[in-house]
Order: C-alpha cells, then sequence, then structure tokens
C-alpha cells in the first residue's frame, strides 16, 4: 500500500554577485576566468583566490581541444523542453570549459566558443566546430 | 588499538515497498544477529543516508529511533555514493580514539519513491550545481560517460570491453539472492540496449535501488571480552577532488581512487595490489567506472581495464575476482548502503560464508572501493582476517 506525501516545491534563489561579470558577459557574447597573481586561474570563475588574494577578470577565447563529450538522451528533470543534448568539455590554455554544442565532436577536434540563450531562456557556453 | 568488523547484516537491494527505518532494520537487525549482541552493547551509531531522494529529508533520527538506538548517536554522514564508507569510517574513528568500543554504522538509502526524471536531476547535483547541472544538464551518467568517450579515444578502449563489466556483474548477481537484479545477459544485449546517454546504454547503467546495510566495530580489547570473530580493518585510505568536472586534469581516471589507494596501501604495506587480495569489490555504478577502477588501484595499467576484463582477470579463478556479489551494476547502487554493504561482502568472503559465490582464500585480505559521484570522493579499506 502506498500513500502521497504532501508537495515540496523548491526553486532556489541563488546570490551570483560576487561573479557577476561572468554571468553579464554571458549576455554579451563573452565568457570569463578569473586569475590570481599568485599564478591561479579559475574556471569556473571566482572572486577570490584559495590564497586569499581577490582575482582578476581575464576572457577566455581562441580556439580550445575536445577533452571528452556525451550526448544525454535520457532527459532529467528541469530539462523537458530539450532534444537529447550533447555536452562537452574543451581545453583553453590553463582552463577548460564545459558547453554545449549542435556539432557532432570527438576528443581532440578544434573548437571556438560563443554564447546563446538555450531553449529555456538561459544564456550559455557553446561551442563550434573549427 | 585494532578496529575489528564483528558483525554485518544487509537488506536484499531493489524497489522495496518498506519505509526507510524499516528497511535500515533490516540491515540492523542481521548484524546485531551476526554479532550476536543487542543494541544494549552499542555506544555510538552512525547513519550514513544522502537521502535527497526520499521523502524524510533529516532521516537520521528516524533510522536510529527504529533501529533501538535512541541516545546513542546517531552521527549523520553525507559523502554522496561514498557515504557508507564515511559512514564506517566514522565509527572506525571513533573506537580508534578510545571515544566507543563497540560502534554501527548503518547505510541506507530509499531512492525509488520519486519519478526517474526528477532521480536523475538529483543525480546530477552530486557535483556542482550551479555551474554544471545548472547550465548543461550534467546526469550522473553523463559525468562517467563523458569519462568513457575520453578512454576510448585514448587507449582504444571499446564499447564491447565497458559491457563485459555488465555481463560479469549480472551473471554474479544471478546467484545472489539479495541483489536487485537476478538475471543473466550478454555482450549483445548490453549493445542492444537502449542509449541513456553516449556511450553509456541502459545496461551499462546501475540501477535506482532501495537497500541498507550495517557493519559493527569493536575494538580489539571488546573482541577479546566478547570473543567476537573479527575481521580487521587493516589500513583505510581516503581522498576527494573538485566538485567541477571542468576543473580535472584529465578524463581517463579517478585521482581521487589513486590517492585514496595510496593512502591505504601503504597503511598495509602492500606494493603489488594484484596479487595481495582474494578479491576487490569496486565502484562500478557504470561500467567504465569498472574499467577505470582496475587501472586507478593499480591492478592493471593505465588505459589496459579493457584488456584486464577481456582476459577474464577480474573474474572467478582470475588474478582477483571483482564484485563477486554482482557489484553496483547489478546488486544495485542505494547509494550510502554500498560501501557498508562492500564491508559486508569482504567479511561474508573472508569468513568463507560465501556460499556459491565463494571465492579461495589465499591471502586472507580484501579491499573495498568507494566512490563518491565521479572521483569527489574516494575510499579504500583493506579488510584481513
Amino acid at each position: 500500500m502506498i500513500v502521497e506525501s504532501r508537495e515540496l516545491r523548491m526553486k532556489h534563489r541563488i546570490p551570483v554577485t560576487k561573479t557577476e561579470r561572468f554571468w553579464k558577459g554571458l549576455e554579451e557574447g563573452k565568457v570569463f576566468k578569473t586569475v590570481c597573481k599568485c599564478g591561479k586561474s579559475y574556471y569556473p570563475p571566482r572572486a577570490e583566490c584559495v590564497c586569499g588574494n581577490s582575482t582578476e577578470w581575464a576572457e577566455v577565447s581562441g580556439e580550445g581541444t575536445v577533452e571528452c563529450f556525451t550526448v544525454v538522451h535520457s532527459i532529467p528533470a528541469g530539462y523537458e523542453w530539450s532534444k537529447p543534448y550533447r555536452i562537452v568539455i574543451a581545453s583553453f590554455g590553463d582552463v577548460r570549459v564545459m558547453g554545449w554544442s549542435e556539432d557532432e565532436l570527438k576528443v581532440g577536434d578544434r573548437v571556438t566558443l560563443y554564447t546563446a540563450k538555450d531553449g529555456s531562456g538561459v544564456w550559455k557556453v557553446w561551442f563550434k566546430k573549427v | 588499538m585494532k578496529v575489528g568488523v564483528v558483525g554485518v547484516g544487509c537488506s536484499r537491494f531493489g524497489t522495496r515497498d518498506v519505509t526507510i527505518q524499516e528497511l535500515a532494520f533490516e540491515a540492523v537487525s542481521e548484524a546485531l544477529k551476526d554479532a550476536e549482541i543487542s543494541q544494549d552493547e552499542i555506544e555510538l551509531s552512525v547513519v550514513g543516508c544522502v537521502g535527497t531522494r526520499g521523502y524524510e529529508l533529516m532521516p537520521a533520527v528516524v533510522v536510529n529511533e527504529y533501529c533501538g538506538f535512541s541516545g546513542k548517536g546517531p552521527i549523520r554522514v553525507e559523502a554522496a555514493c561514498a557515504t557508507g564508507s564515511a559512514a564506517v569510517y566514522s565509527a572506525y574513528s571513533s573506537i580508534k580514539a578510545g571515544i566507543a568500543d563497540i560502534a554501527i554504522a548503518i547505510g541506507v538509502e530509499k531512492m525509488t519513491e520519486v519519478d526517474t526524471a526528477t532521480s536523475a536531476a538529483i543525480g546530477g547535483r552530486a557535483g556542482n550545481y550551479l555551474w554544471e547541472f545548472h547550465f548543461y544538464g550534467t546526469t550522473f551518467p553523463a559525468y562517467y560517460a563523458m569519462h568513457a568517450t575520453a578512454h576510448m579515444a585514448r587507449y582504444g578502449t571499446t564499447e564491447k570491453q565497458l559491457a563485459l563489466a555488465a555481463v560479469k556483474a549480472h551473471r554474479n548477481a544471478a546467484k545472489n539472492p539479495k541483489a536487485h537484479f537476478q538475471k543473466e545477459i550478454s555482450v549483445e544485449d548490453v549493445l542492444k540496449s537502449r542509449m541513456i546517454t553516449y556511450p553509456l546504454k541502459l545496461y551499462d547503467c546501475s540501477p535506482i535501488s532501495d537497500g541498507a546495510s550495517a557493519a559493527i566495530l569493536a575494538s580489539e580489547k571488546a573482541v577479546k571480552e566478547h570473543g567476537f570473530d573479527a575481521v580487521w580493518i587493516e589500513s583505510v585510505g581516503y581522498s576527494s577532488d573538485t566538485s567541477n568536472m571542468s576543473m580535472r586534469e584529465n578524463y581517463v581516471g579517478l585521482k581521487a581512487t589513486r590517492m585514496a589507494a595510496e593512502m591505504a596501501y601503504k597503511g598495509a604495506k602492500i606494493t603489488d595490489p594484484l596479487n595481495s587480495f582474494d578479491l576487490a569489490t569496486v565502484h562500478d555504478c557504470f561500467t567504465i567506472a569498472e574499467i577505470m577502477a582496475y587501472e586507478d588501484l593499480g591492478f592493471c595499467k593505465k588505459g589496459e581495464g579493457g584488456k584486464f576484463i577481456e582476459k577474464g582477470e577480474s573474474d572467478f579463478g582470475g588474478k582477483i575476482p571483482v564484485n563477486t556479489f554482482g557489484g553496483l551494476k547489478a546488486k544495485g547502487h542505494p547509494l550510502a548502503a554500498t560501501g557498508v554493504a562492500m564491508v559486508y561482502e569482504a567479511v561474508k568472503q573472508l569468513r568463507g560464508e560465501a556460499g556459491s559465490l565463494q571465492v579461495d582464500l589465499k591471502h586472507y585480505r580484501a579491499l573495498t572501493h568507494n566512490v563518491g559521484g565521479t572521483g569527489h570522493f574516494a575510499w579504500v579499506f583493506v579488510l584481513g582476517r
């Protein structure tokens, strides 16, 4: 025998003030990492380095290399609006960047990145095959 | 002060028609009976539960009360899919520190109370929600699938080699009445099954299961006083890695596993892991995870995991039988229950109580390897008798 629980809905309000440059950057077509004078680079970006210094914003650009990828066919809650999607991680110098791609990619392919909204209106990183 | 495992219990894994506390009690009562003691003699309880899919969001006290341990903890621990090992370690370290002489570690998980899409979205949060799942819908199979594409590209590992891990798991689980699946499958069944996230297909993935397990640990002093039949925890290794997959050095293995193994091997003075254990239980939440585990645990060189299973080295009669009870892949992977269930399996084997799944004992040593998330956490235990 089964009884149903009371419904509980959770939609969180996430503070991204410290990384606002990144979120605004996506809408301007730019992808930012942060760098510290101690030599560390961060992607995803963070406003403070683990060494304690404040980091500085720097754009990720140029060509990257595909490290790995997958195509998600079993769609999770929150992505019901999407057809199967390709997730890619590509290295751009001292950082690796995750994004989606409409192109058929394989490990080792060269890619460039751009930003665009997905089908749910969220700005994100996309990769294009060179 | 040595610490021994003196009683173990494990529920049947699968879609279970019981509440979380009822499920936990199945494992706890078996462990108490196994150790021939009552709740009165337990000084501390540790409840491992990820708890993100159940209706009890703070389940430790509910489980603790139902199992008869009110007043003796509970300490609740969470380390994603490695929660069970963290629970065992918590009990172990309390005894090591001299705080308790007898403690119980419980791992319990109810995963089947929500629908599959919700479960996939929760599992996808086992890394870093804000920077990964939020933008890119990184489900848990997707994280391992990305390792699979990297491993296949660099080392030529094939989908057929991955399938062999699933076939072995199902073959073993078919003889384990506590396993979620008791059905053998073929390589072709795996290759023809529905795509979940390329290149992982349905049969490359562990199922969504309910389950519970429990281990009673005791100090050397308590073992002598009670006359327990102990399997000793010879060493423990642990490590962790970045929450963001994009921050990893590479995608062909799990650094946390390598670090945890190094620590555990050093603690037990093991220099040749392939020839030191009678069996190993490794974290095969996906077939690629088992292939990478062979390499990261030092059973073979990096990149040779596919050939290792092809040669049957991880099967009965091979150099090191792996996941003799069916693994996470076919026995089931009720998150927090998994790490404690690995200890259960190692203890059963080392005592010679594994029935038709019994391995030959020569070293009287077993290894357990439990990963949380995609190498976000890793634990390695060396158990000996």
